[in-house]
């Protein structure tokens, strides 16, 4: 009886775990230096356009992928339109520039291979070449 | 509707004179964009005008159309102009920023020529209304900055430390150009015009403080006649007094918060005129927030206390009719400087309908002494009783 009731539990669970596996993230940079490790706050900093020690020029998803919707929630911690109002600020007063945006997670990966100083956001368990190193990851 | 062609011509003319210019340039070099706002809005009041809105419905107070064009001559130099028509005839439309930046890398950058000026936080966006959560920015704060623009230098610096991340910012210029008045314009020259200011961000918090000062010189003819008079006979405190040329000085102090569900925007500032008909001012608003996206709905209050340092009438009555006449006069215009006292309380929501398009809703209850000066954003038509509703309804778009 305790087996089928743990067959029951692993059911329930099997699609829970498949979820969280598809919603982490990997935050991935195309640099030489591949023992570069970031934290969350240095992420979120350079994603918003904010100075980093490291030279790395970020790219993002456009507003309605799912990618990009988790890259707001588990690491800048703001909704899309506050990002947004956010960018306007900062286009129309001349201080930052929005990342680069690319249209889908495929030619995210692509970009990043053939662009040094790159970094983008991406779901974990892509397959990435060996040039590419992940210095974030979040469940 | 006249206020609808304003906007569309200058745009017409803009993107005119740009198509020109584009056509020799590489599509990455030329960048264009631009933001738009169009505000209804009405005042419960018949009484009362405020921010321009008076008892009946209004499209031609707040709404404008605003071009940016980039140019990137290399990597580290580029040029930047926007051009804002407003509907509002009491707003100069035309250039309101044109600069030539030089960003050697991400941390650093310097600005050259026509700009914004950092008072605040909003300071340098008071038009591009996607920017800001409330539908109109708090106004007993905003209008203490009489004017928005310099000519001059700006450096930009920012760097992390520890898990702070760290911005300093000068600037340096002079400002020559009329400021607004429900009287009409106000020649002015402001030179020795800077100030400063840092930000601190750490995780979801930022803080704010800046400092700002300028010598202005303001074309008040009636003024500066009358004091002369009064010097001419000696009266030479009082003189001084209607001189309206002296050093204007800002402080500034903000605190924000924002997270996924809810923010507060708080800011605190500090105006000091020296001279007799610039008046000191203290101000500040906090609002609060919280977001169920695409939503977003806001309670704010803010508070503007202005107030003159009115000097004792030196000159005396009852010695002769000539100085009667001078004492009244000097008592009749020093009257005329009325310290302002009001609050705004907003409730308000706006919809981010796209991720480039905003609908907003906001009513402001504005409360204010029975007396008012009339010269701000509140003026009293007859028989105001210091209590007015605003209610507002707006697009914000950028493209």
């Amino acid at each position: 009886m305790n087996r089928y009731l743990y067959l029951l539990i692993l059911c329930f669970l099997g699609p829970v775990k498949t979820a969280m596996a598809n919603d982490a993230l990997i935050i991935v940079a195309n640099t030489p230096d591949a023992s570069i490790q970031l934290t969350r706050q240095q992420v979120r900093n350079l994603f918003m356009g904010g100075a980093l020690s490291y030279d790395l020029n970020a790219v993002a998803l456009p507003p309605e992928n799912h990618t990009r919707v988790l890259f707001n929630t588990k690491v800048v911690g703001l909704t899309e339109s506050r990002i947004q109002s956010y960018w306007a600020q900062m286009r129309f007063t001349g201080r930052k520039k929005a990342p680069k945006e690319i249209n889908n997670e495929q030619q995210v990966l692509e970009y990043l291979k053939t662009h040094q100083g790159s970094i983008g956001y991406l779901p974990a368990g892509m397959p990435l070449p060996d040039e590419l190193t992940v210095v974030y990851q979040i469940n | 509707m006249t206020y609808f062609f304003r906007p569309a011509l200058t745009a017409f003319i803009i993107l005119s004179s740009y198509a020109c210019f584009a056509n020799a340039q590489t599509e990455d070099k030329l960048q264009f964009s631009g933001f738009a706002r169009l505000i209804m809005g009405y005042l419960d009041d018949s009484n009362a005008e405020y921010a321009g809105y008076d008892n009946s419905i209004s499209l031609g107070e707040q709404s404008l159309l605003g071009l940016q064009a980039d140019y990137q001559f290399s990597d580290t130099i580029s040029l930047t102009s926007q051009l804002v028509g407003h509907t509002n005839e009491r707003r100069e439309s035309g250039l309101e920023w044109l600069y030539v930046t030089y960003k050697p890398n991400k941390a650093f950058q310097v600005k050259l020529g026509k700009q914004r000026l950092p008072f605040f936080n909003y300071s340098d966006s008071l038009d591009v209304g996607f920017a800001y959560p409330w539908l109109t920015l708090p106004k007993q704060f905003y209008e203490t900055s009489f004017f928005s623009t310099f000519e001059g230098l700006l450096a930009n610096y920012e760097f992390p430390v520890s898990v702070l991340l760290i911005n300093l910012e000068g600037y340096w210029g002079y400002y020559d150009d009329d400021i607004y008045s429900p009287d009409g314009g106000v020649e002015t020259k402001v030179t020795g015009l800077f100030g400063f200011n840092t930000s601190v961000t750490w995780k979801n918090w930022n803080a704010r403080a800046s400092y700002n000062q300028g010598n202005t010189e303001l074309t008040l003819l009636s003024a500066s006649q009358f004091g002369e008079q009064l010097r001419q006979v000696g009266f030479e405190r009082s003189a001084d007094w209607l001189d309206p040329d002296g050093l204007i000085q800002f402080y500034q102090f903000s605190v924000n918060y924002e997270d996924l569900n809810y923010f507060l925007r708080s800011e605190i500032a500090k105006m000091e005129g020296e001279s007799g008909p610039v008046p000191d001012i203290d101000s500040f608003y906090v609002s609060v927030g919280y977001n169920f996206y695409p939503y977003t709905v806001y309670l704010s209050y803010s508070k503007r206390n202005l107030y003159y340092n009115h000097p004792e009438n030196e000159i005396p009555f009852g010695v002769s009719d000539q100085l009667n006449a001078l004492a009244g006069g000097y008592v009749a215009v020093t009257n005329g400087f009325l310290d302002d006292k009001s609050a705004g309380t907003k409730i308000g929501i706006r919809w981010d309908w796209r991720s480039n398009v905003a609908l907003k809703a906001e009513a402001t209850h504005i409360d204010a002494d029975e007396k008012i000066s009339g010269d701000f954003t509140l003026r009293d038509l007859g028989n105001f009783d210091g209590s007015a509703i605003l209610y507002q309804l707006g697009l914000e778009w950028v493209f």
